[in-house]
């Protein structure tokens, strides 16, 4: 299998990689019915595959699961998610040849394998709906001609694409059709119907491509979401320790800090993360974020660039084919780190002086958050992929430091991802080394400590401008406020 | 008699805030360590708040307390929500792949008591035994509840609060925990709020009665006279209620009258090898009002929500409702427009910050927070329903910044606003002072008169009886 990006024109790549619209409610008039009464497959039974599957049932569609026999015959967690809600279970041999809709939930790296077994059975002009690109794109599986493939990605962990739809609404989607397996012309009608099926349309969809949803969710997850979390937290907690701050103190400081300082993220951009600062505060962590981005910027275009040219797909295969030795590797490794193995002290830190307290670590996010909008826009991904793949992520990455560090954030995303962060990792840690001698407690554990709160009003306005101007901001302000449009309270 | 060997805890001139939403104000207060104290108040007085802060709750901006014990056991609705919403957090947090599968119930208790004997006896007395593996928040309320109380109690507190540690107790849990607690006077001081005069065990020695965010009486049990006038207080009558009209233009599809509303057949939950409910057969009428009761874990709660197709196996299940045979095609909210409902568990779920006139409006949509425009009409019926609760100033208050009573009640107009084919009131009046509980006992038997809704009632106490419910299911614990 060749990399099916590489075997596109460029005119095409180009095309592709600028796919996405955020689409207008109108167009989910005809709510599931293009799925009515047709079979709908799911293979794994994880937070995605059941919590999807139970909001497509309560939407009055046929939902079953195929499992491996073995997950059957030994009742694994899969099988009893499975049959504990009421749903049909049976081998791929008897459901899959039924099946109008075959819905791939299993994790990337099993998608060859899966797709593989499933295809031959799949009846004639069947759908084959994927929530990743990875095995389309980068793998490049060739899928039978008369099989239309599609994509739907909620945008949120399984557990909350059910709470949402619960509580009448939904989360944000992500929907596309693969055009060369689109025989019938029925693959956006199918998709749009997923959707809905969902919830999805309610919080809003955006339409856009395989390609487009690869490169960018690659890219996020490596850099901003996780690689720069990472490289924070351990350069972060190694400095406070070193100038004598109380250990405990330092580990609590940033497993609590990133969630903290995000939500503020999440609600008002990196705007109002950074207006949840002192004015001395804020223009520090701009200063500190524009030398931040001068120094990781060639880091960031290179994983772009690998990205873009298949090259960090082909290492990574590499070590699955190797039995994960470097994955492996390097997560033991994580494990050995300081950070990793000091417990958050038991000290009461209020939410502001996280803040307070952690202005590099708002510098950080800040301008990993910037660089990766900026390299991926740069490289052809449009601006609402490019703000979903980083800024609307960050939070919910954070928080899996929160409840358990590292170990759980690697563990609890996906392997492409983990062994993307740790490649950024080990390249960021040692860039970073001679700007982390400069720094001292004042940015990281203690804060400012300013005989008071006086700026300059010229320095004030250009970095306020400088922050509003961003064109994330842009395109943030209006995704968010298709979200807030929805809830606004009337 | 000092025999608690604790000195005593004194209020002077204290000013508590709770995160800006909430403030006691110039609370002076003794407390004996031979003493037992119930506050008491309306909804929305301060009462939990003023238990709260002797365990350590909320910020003293005025005034001073001394002589707090460090071992204070606390057990609340909030305390609960919190532990509740703790274990949520770790699901939704997941964006691994994987069901999170939940803390066991032997670890949130067991990690957390010092005294392991106690612990396992009260295991025992309360009927944990067999759900010490099931993940805490697998746990229906009254369950999660006794847990709370069991870490509570097994700690040996210098303190014990118990916020309205009764409610949602069944009828022979609440007889052991009210022994147990009779046992434990001689050495552990203790702190009720209660809604219900009623529940007050003989051993309270003192009443504190606490209005908008101030003490303003306390009251020796001894003292008949004083005891009776504050009795009055709390006793309000309700006079003259009208419950507002449905609204014209939210018309639902005509149900056939041919036809009941619910038919369950054979009806079982089982999760592995335990069941819940185990092949019942239900029929409820149009007009026919149902009262239904059983032990805590008895599967109430799941066959209710096996109505409102809120649990999955209401798909392997022969279930008709509204015309629906389940599983057929429909969508879940093709049955739910049929329905009003309230719960604790959509209590725990209703965590979206909106105002308190939307919460009341999102009755219409069947939604929790408000996701489309709601009409003018809509706006008026809302407002109604708030003066009728005497909660018009709260309108556009968050509802996430009220008191577990208030809240309630706010649900309760929620469930009611569309005048819904069928009521479900699963124990309506927990966490209401005897004002408010029986205004809403008034206000479901007002619809019971009105032939539009038929209402099901669930709950525990044998008094809150409802005039025109005839019909009756009790069901048992199967495990």
């Amino acid at each position: 299998m060749a990399n099916y990006f590489n075997t596109l024109p460029l005119r095409e790549q180009l095309a592709e990689l600028a796919k996405c619209r955020f689409m207008n409610s109108s167009e989910f008039a005809d709510g599931v019915e293009a799925l009515k009464g047709k079979k709908m497959v799911v293979i794994g039974c994880g937070a995605q595959g059941l919590n999807q599957g139970l909001n497509l049932r309560d939407s009055g569609l046929d939902v079953s699961y195929a499992l491996r026999p073995e997950a059957i015959a030994q009742k694994r967690q899969s099988w009893k998610n499975a049959t504990e809600n009421g749903f049909v279970v049976g081998t791929y041999e008897e459901l899959i040849p039924t099946a109008d809709v075959v819905l791939n939930l299993t994790p990337d790296k099993q998608h060859t394998p899966v797709v593989t077994a499933v295809m031959p059975l799949m009846k004639e002009g069947a759908c084959l709906s994927y929530s990743h690109g990875f095995n389309i794109v980068e793998e490049g599986m060739k899928i039978r001609e008369d099989l239309t493939v599609i994509m739907v990605a909620p945008k949120c962990p399984g557990s909350e694409v059910r709470a949402e739809y619960v509580r009448g609404f939904g989360v944000p989607t992500l929907i596309a059709v693969h055009e060369d397996n689109d025989p019938k012309g029925e693959g956006l009608a199918l998709a749009k119907a997923y959707a809905v099926g969902t919830g999805g349309h309610k919080a809003g969809v955006l339409m856009s491509s395989f390609i487009a949803e690869v490169k960018s969710d690659l890219m996020g997850e490596q850099t901003i979401l996780c690689g720069m979390l990472q490289t924070g937290s351990i350069l972060c907690f190694d400095k406070m320790v070193e100038e004598g701050i109380d250990p405990g103190y330092a580990s609590r400081l940033i497993q609590y800090g990133w969630e903290t300082i995000t939500e503020a993220l999440k609600y008002g951009g990196v705007t109002n993360m950074l207006d949840r600062l002192s004015n001395p505060a804020k223009i520090k962590a701009f200063d500190l974020s524009e030398e931040l981005k001068v120094i990781m910027r060639p880091l960031y275009n290179k994983h772009q660039d690998d990205i873009i040219s298949g090259h960090f797909s082909k290492t990574m295969m590499e070590d699955w084919a190797n039995d994960d030795v470097n994955l492996l590797k390097w997560r033991a490794e994580t494990a050995e780190t300081n950070f990793e193995k000091t417990p958050a002290g038991d000290v009461k830190i209020s939410e502001q002086e996280f803040f307070d307290n952690g202005i590099l670590m708002v510098a950080m996010v800040k301008a990993g958050v910037e660089l990766a909008f900026e390299t991926m826009t740069a490289a052809g991904i449009i601006a609402e992929s490019a703000y979903y793949e980083s800024l609307h992520e960050t939070p919910l990455i954070a928080n899996t430091i929160a409840r358990k560090k590292l170990y759980e954030m690697n563990a609890t995303i996906s392997d492409t991802a983990e062994y993307g962060c740790y490649l950024y990792n080990h390249a960021c840690v040692p860039l970073l080394a001679d700007f982390m001698k400069g720094i001292k407690t004042d940015v990281i554990g203690k804060g400012l400590s300013v005989e008071d709160n006086g700026v300059d009003n010229k320095r004030l306005i250009e970095v306020n401008t400088a922050l509003r101007s961003h064109p994330v901001e842009a395109v943030g302000a209006v995704l968010r406020g298709h979200m807030a449009d929805m809830k606004k309270i009337v | 008699m000092d025999s608690i060997g604790l000195d005593n805890i004194y209020f002077e001139k204290v000013t508590v805030n709770f995160d800006d939403r909430f403030t006691l104000s110039e609370i002076d207060w003794t407390i004996e360590p031979n003493q037992h104290w119930v506050i008491t108040g309306t909804n929305g007085a301060g009462k939990s708040a003023l238990a709260a802060v002797l365990a350590g709750v909320g910020e003293i901006e005025n005034g001073t307390v001394i002589g707090l014990p460090k071992n204070v056991g606390l057990v609340s609705f909030e305390a609960q929500a919190e532990l509740i919403a703790k274990e949520l957090k770790k699901d939704d947090a997941d964006i691994m792949d994987v069901i999170s599968l939940g803390t066991p119930v032997h670890e949130m208790i067991f990690d957390y008591c010092q005294d392991t004997a106690l612990a396992q006896a009260l295991v025992e007395k309360f009927g944990l035994s067999t759900l010490l593996d099931r993940a805490f928040r697998k746990l229906s309320t009254g369950e999660t509840r006794k847990v709370m109380l069991i870490r509570a109690l097994a700690n040996r507190p210098d303190l014990l609060i118990l916020d309205e540690p009764f409610d949602g107790l069944d009828v022979d849990t609440l007889a052991m925990l009210q022994d147990h607690l009779a046992s434990i006077i001689d050495s552990t001081p203790m702190i009720m709020v209660l809604n219900r005069f009623d529940e007050m065990p003989a051993f309270i020695t003192h009443i504190a009665y606490v209005d908008k965010g101030k003490l303003t009486l306390t009251v020796d049990k001894s003292d008949e006279n004083a005891f009776n006038e504050l009795y009055q207080l709390l006793h309000l009558k309700t006079t003259d209620l009208n419950v507002p009209q449905a609204d014209p233009a939210n018309k639902l599809p005509a149900l056939d009258p041919s036809q009941p509303l619910v038919r369950l057949n054979q009806a079982t939950i089982k999760y592995g090898d335990t069941i819940i409910v185990d092949k019942l057969d239900w029929t409820i009428e149009r007009g026919q009002h149902w009262q239904l009761s059983g032990p805590n874990g008895s599967g109430k709660t799941g066959v209710l929500s096996l109505i409102t197709g809120d649990h999955p196996q209401c798909y392997v299940n022969d279930i008709f409702v509204f015309g629906f045979q389940r599983g057929k095609g429909e969508s879940i909210w093709q049955i739910k427009q049929f329905i009003g409902y309230v719960s604790t568990s959509l209590q725990w779920e209703y965590r979206v910050s909106t105002s308190c006139k939307n919460v009341i409006i999102s009755g219409f949509y069947d939604s929790i927070g408000m996701y489309s425009k709601s009409t003018d009409n809509q706006k008026k019926i809302a407002d109604q329903w708030l003066t009728l609760l005497g909660m018009e100033d709260r309108a556009d208050q968050p509802f996430n910044k009220l008191s577990y009573g208030d809240q309630r009640l706010l649900l309760i107009a929620r469930a009611m606003v569309k005048h819904p084919p069928l009521l479900i009131l699963d124990e309506p009046c927990l966490g209401l002072d005897d004002m408010n509980r029986q205004l809403v006992l008034a206000l479901i038997e007002k619809i019971c008169e009105d032939k539009e809704t038929t209402v099901l009632y669930v709950n525990h106490h044998a008094e809150d009886q409802i005039k025109g419910i005839e019909n009756y299911l009790g069901l048992k614990k199967n495990n």
